[in-house]
């Protein structure tokens, strides 16, 4: 049995949660991603733009997030198709980021449901987008 | 203020990239997850930045901005055909979809670049995952 038994439109997706970004994390993944950019570094550096004394996280983090919803309910890495995110806003070490959101659609035919899923940290948005799964 | 738009159709160098074991692990520890796969679908993203044969920086560049710009992703997305696997080498190909100048309300002019990542395992012609990306370099101005 997976979470996605019993799928049906208007079906809530299973909320996945992160309860505190963790800084060190998001600069693991800037070593990882050989990427400079200060906002994943340096909190002077945001704090100099007027976000805060707290780093960002980058999008590829915030985006595995989003695509760990969608596999989580669907029951494992094979069985997600594909997805689309769009990035809305930032996300901050300390912050706590949740995503979930609701089935749109199910084909039968190709035994596959397509999700609306939104996340927030500290409940502002910061990504929407959609992911269809297997369900057969 | 150049607009960009001779880059549409450009193709980025192919290259390739082997997923190491350790980096599957660790960008599951890096995203506070349990180590429960062998590899999580958002290293799509990852193999796809290494394969495309040009680094973020030279995209940066490219585009006639810096790092320091505040470039952001715009919209990213994945179509898989297979699993990633660790150990494995993929062969990618990149080009660029569309450059549009936009212009909003509280971030002012913007230039929204999409490029697609096409990613194969080393000598196999069906693609395993296509990532489409959308990365936003602001410009300043009202």
């Amino acid at each position: 049995m997976t979470a996605a038994d019993g799928l049906h439109a208007g079906r809530r997706v299973t909320p996945f949660s992160i309860e505190s970004v963790d800084p060190a994390r998001i600069k693991t993944v800037a070593a990882i991603l050989q990427d400079p950019t200060p906002m994943h570094l340096d909190p002077a550096a945001n704090r100099a733009r007027g976000m805060g004394g707290a780093l960002s996280t980058q999008g590829a983090l915030n985006m595995t997030w989003f695509v760990e919803t969608a596999v989580r309910f669907a029951g494992g890495v094979d069985r997600l198709v594909s997805f689309k995110v769009r990035f809305l806003a930032n996300v901050f070490a300390g912050e706590r980021f949740e995503c979930t959101g609701t089935i749109t659609a199910i084909d039968g035919d190709a035994a596959r449901a397509e999700l609306e899923l939104v996340a927030t940290a500290d409940g502002r948005p910061v990504l929407g987008g959609t992911a269809v799964i297997k369900t057969g | 203020m150049p607009d960009y738009a001779e880059l549409v159709g450009r193709r980025f160098p192919a290259g390739t990239y082997t997923l190491p074991e350790y980096v599957c692990w660790l960008w599951l520890d890096a995203a506070q997850l349990p180590p429960a796969y062998e590899a999580h679908p958002g290293l799509a993203h990852v193999v796809a930045t290494y394969g495309m044969g040009v680094s973020v920086q030279e995209i940066v560049a490219m585009m006639g901005a810096t790092v320091e710009d505040g470039v952001a992703f715009g919209e990213f997305g994945v179509e898989y055909h297979e699993s990633l696997r660790a150990g494995a080498t993929y062969e990618c190909d990149a080009e660029v979809l569309e450059v549009e100048r936009k212009r909003g309300r509280r971030s002012g002019i913007f230039d929204r670049l999409s490029f697609r990542v096409t990613i194969r395992e080393r000598g196999s012609e069906a693609p395993v995952a296509v990532c489409t990306n959308a990365w936003i370099f602001p410009r300043g101005g009202r």
